[in-house]
């Protein structure tokens, strides 16, 4: 089986970038901010993967999971130190997320240092860089390919798995919900938003981890990428974590497929103007439906013939209760 | 020093430099910034807007001298009879713009009167084309939570910087372009005039924004700040008061990209960038504290002085760092605005009671409202509600009092 290989790199990215949309939405969710730092935690993965191969000389896969493990503790100081204090303090969420922006700034100059710390110390170039060379293959594939879609697939099952069925998942739901009503239930709050941090963060960072090994990626390929990021959650509808599922894999697979598309009909110029594309995105939704995905389909469940074209795809099978 | 920099600005062909050369650099920079940070002040802090894209309307200002005034300048002084490469293609437009600025500045000299309508020209459109650009980004999301409109904007502030690295005609792309020297005429130093003239604009939209704060305008703007939904409720139009507020300051905020334009007499895009020209207002309003122009000021002078002392001394600095001093200055920046947010979140300056002419607004607030009910018309179930609410109140402010 052949697949080309623009295709290949473009369901890496929606993998990817799914990872990354989900963990916005649920900070969405669970602090009711857009936090702007959520792309800098995958520009941390891109370093611990940097450090692993080229550094250490051992395989990138091996970093996932301290990765994983990184970028939660990272994602929880970020909580405890910073959003929580002002959460406490009574801020409001335009405060909030200024402060995210503030974090944001911190930790990509954080990078930046980081990879100058390493072309000091070990004499390596860490400023722009590719992690092809330490991939390896299988059954043809390139690992990554397979790889980033099946941890992304186990992602979204055991986060499904843990949002329906486990008691933590549960809670916090609930949390995101009604945080007063759910301490009132005997819900310890501060855990769950701890637990929910550490999760967002880890799975940036995982996602992160996996972006050098087929993309060129430099210190600010983390702060760049917050537009997509920002764009597939908010074309899920920005409170649905399925939204952000779908979101994501449509914004990551246009974003490479409409640049590479453009560029074969108009000419090498289109490929400057790839960070419209998720841009487009954000303004086309805010303009025709200010929730995403996740309003228009209530909107369709509303009414009537929305209702038939549901039944008639096989979407929607019994009649809702109104 | 001050006689240094007084010897500059008047006696032909000589530019200043040292300690001087750092004051004017400082000056200009607290002009351009106390603009732009008093348009935030007056959207934010006034207004609840939250403005994250004022790098867009600031960036519109440059593209203004770059693709609007360079090319009227050289239309007109082709029109003069002066000899001009031909600067009309993609290509001319950058390869011969030095040798072009070149034979217009030899023209500009003996022609005051040109500059000056050209920066006054210069200055009526970008505050026309700001406005329009605020109307364009303020589309998608005014009407939206505020975290939206945050969104919306920042990633605008990166699209204007892509649109001006590709579109070659509007400031040569990524080589940058040259601007005519319009105060070419002037035997002194020509930063020193651009800083006074921008000191200049800046006091005179101080007033400008001063007098609109206390006018009724002003206290709709802070009513919508601090309740959108009652200000809706007795019939304003929120979303068209806050577009007209973006609007006006976007305007403001271009007028200072064109002057920055001026002042280095070159406009490329990586001048205007989202951190610089957003992130650093932001700082400076939030550390003067929000919705009070003093505050603002304070905030301009501090972070301004501490920046560019950074940037002019950064080689001394260089030795001790390993990595360029930039990234000291952004973790320098993120600090600042947390502790700011988490230690002052009013700000060095806070905000003080609104002013209303032939109002005693302090002793209003302070003395107990006494409301006589008897002669009100009854209304059979509300009127003990509305007293049972203004007991609760006054109440309220005897717990506070307290």
């Amino acid at each position: 089986m052949l697949i080309p290989a623009i295709w290949m790199a473009s369901l890496v990215y929606a993998s990817e970038l799914t990872l990354l949309s989900i963990g916005f939405t649920l900070t969405y969710l669970t602090a009711k901010i857009p936090n702007f730092a959520h792309g800098t935690y995958a520009g941390i993965g891109i370093y611990v993967s940097y450090t692993f191969s080229k550094i250490w000389g051992l395989s990138p896969y091996l970093g996932f999971p301290i990765a994983f493990i990184l970028g939660g503790i990272i994602s929880v100081i970020i909580y405890v130190l910073v959003i929580g204090v002002l959460q406490r303090l009574g801020g409001g969420a335009i405060v909030l997320t200024i402060s995210t922006l503030a974090i944001q700034i911190f930790l990509t100059a954080g990078i930046q240092i980081y990879a100058f710390w390493l072309r000091a110390k070990f004499g390596t170039y860490a400023l722009l860089f590719l992690l092809k060379d330490f991939d390896f293959r299988i059954a043809g594939f390139p690992g990554i390919f397979v790889v980033s879609m099946i941890l992304t697939v186990v992602c979204v099952v055991i986060l499904h798995y843990m949002l329906t069925r486990t008691k933590i998942g549960i809670a916090m739901r609930s949390t995101a919900e009604d945080p007063e009503l759910a301490s009132v239930l005997g819900i310890n709050i501060n855990s769950i938003q701890l637990f929910s941090w550490f999760l967002t963060g880890g799975m940036a960072c995982l996602a992160g981890a996996m972006i050098p090994l087929w993309f060129m990626s430099t210190p600010t390929t983390g702060a760049m990428i917050i537009t997509s990021i920002m764009a597939g959650s908010l074309l899920g509808g920005f409170e649905n974590v399925y939204g952000a599922v779908i979101g994501g894999i449509v914004v990551g697979i246009s974003e490479i497929m409409l640049t590479t598309w453009g560029q074969a009909l108009l000419g090498a110029w289109v490929g400057e103007y790839r960070p419209l594309i998720p841009m487009f995105f954000l303004v086309a939704v805010l303009l025709i439906e200010p929730r995403g995905l996740q309003g228009a389909w209530e909107r369709m469940v509303a009414s009537d013939t929305g209702q038939s074209i549901l039944k008639s795809i096989g979407l929607l099978k019994e009649e809702p209760v109104t | 020093m001050i006689q240094e920099i007084a010897l500059g600005l008047l006696t032909s062909g000589v530019a200043v430099g040292g300690a001087s050369r750092l004051i004017v650099d400082i000056a200009m920079y607290f002009g351009l910034f106390v603009i732009v940070a008093m348009a935030l002040n007056f959207q934010y802090g006034n207004a609840g807007i939250p403005n994250m894209g004022c790098a867009v309307q600031v960036i519109i200002g440059g593209f203004t001298v770059s693709a609007i005034t360079t090319r009227l300048i050289l239309t007109l002084v082709g029109n003069a009879g002066v000899e001009l490469l031909p600067w009309t293609s993609d290509y001319d437009w950058v390869y011969n713009n030095p040798s072009n600025v070149a034979i217009v500045n030899t023209w500009l000299s003996g022609e005051p009167l040109f500059g000056i309508s050209m920066l006054l020209f210069t200055l009526a459109v970008s505050l026309v084309l700001g406005a329009i650009i605020g109307w364009i980004i303020a589309l998608p999301a005014i009407r939206l939570r505020a975290t939206y409109l945050m969104i919306v904007l920042i990633t605008m502030a990166d699209a204007s910087q892509i649109f001006g690295r590709n579109i070659v005609w509007i400031s040569g792309g990524t080589l940058g372009l040259f601007i005519p020297d319009i105060f070419k005429w002037y035997p002194g130093d020509r930063t020193i005039v651009m800083a006074i003239i921008t000191l200049l604009i800046g006091l005179i939209s101080f007033f400008i924004f001063r007098t609109m704060l206390n006018s009724p305008y002003g206290r709709l703007m802070r009513a919508i700040r601090e309740n959108e939904v009652t200000v809706g409720s007795v019939g304003k139009n929120v979303v068209g008061i806050r577009r007209n507020i973006l609007m006006f300051a976007s305007g403001i905020t271009a007028i200072s990209g064109s002057l920055l334009a001026f002042y280095f007499s070159y406009v490329v895009e990586a001048n205007y960038q989202r951190a610089l020209w957003t992130y650093w207002p932001w700082l400076m309003l939030i550390l003067g504290g929000p919705g009070n122009n003093a505050g603002t000021f304070l905030g301009c002078a501090l972070v301004i002085a501490v920046r560019r002392v950074i940037i002019v001394e950064k080689w001394f600095l260089q030795e001790v760092f390993f990595f360029p001093v930039a990234y000291f200055e952004q973790i320098l920046l993120g600090v600042l605005l947390i502790a700011v947010i988490m230690f002052r979140p009013n700000g060095l300056i806070p905000e003080k009671l609104l002013y209303i002419p032939g109002v005693n607004y302090r002793k209003l607030v302070d003395e107990e409202a006494i409301v006589d009910w008897r002669g009100a018309p009854k209304a059979r179930g509300v009127s003990s509600g509305i007293s049972g609410i203004f007991r609760t109140l006054g109440g309220k402010k005897e717990e506070a009092g307290d």
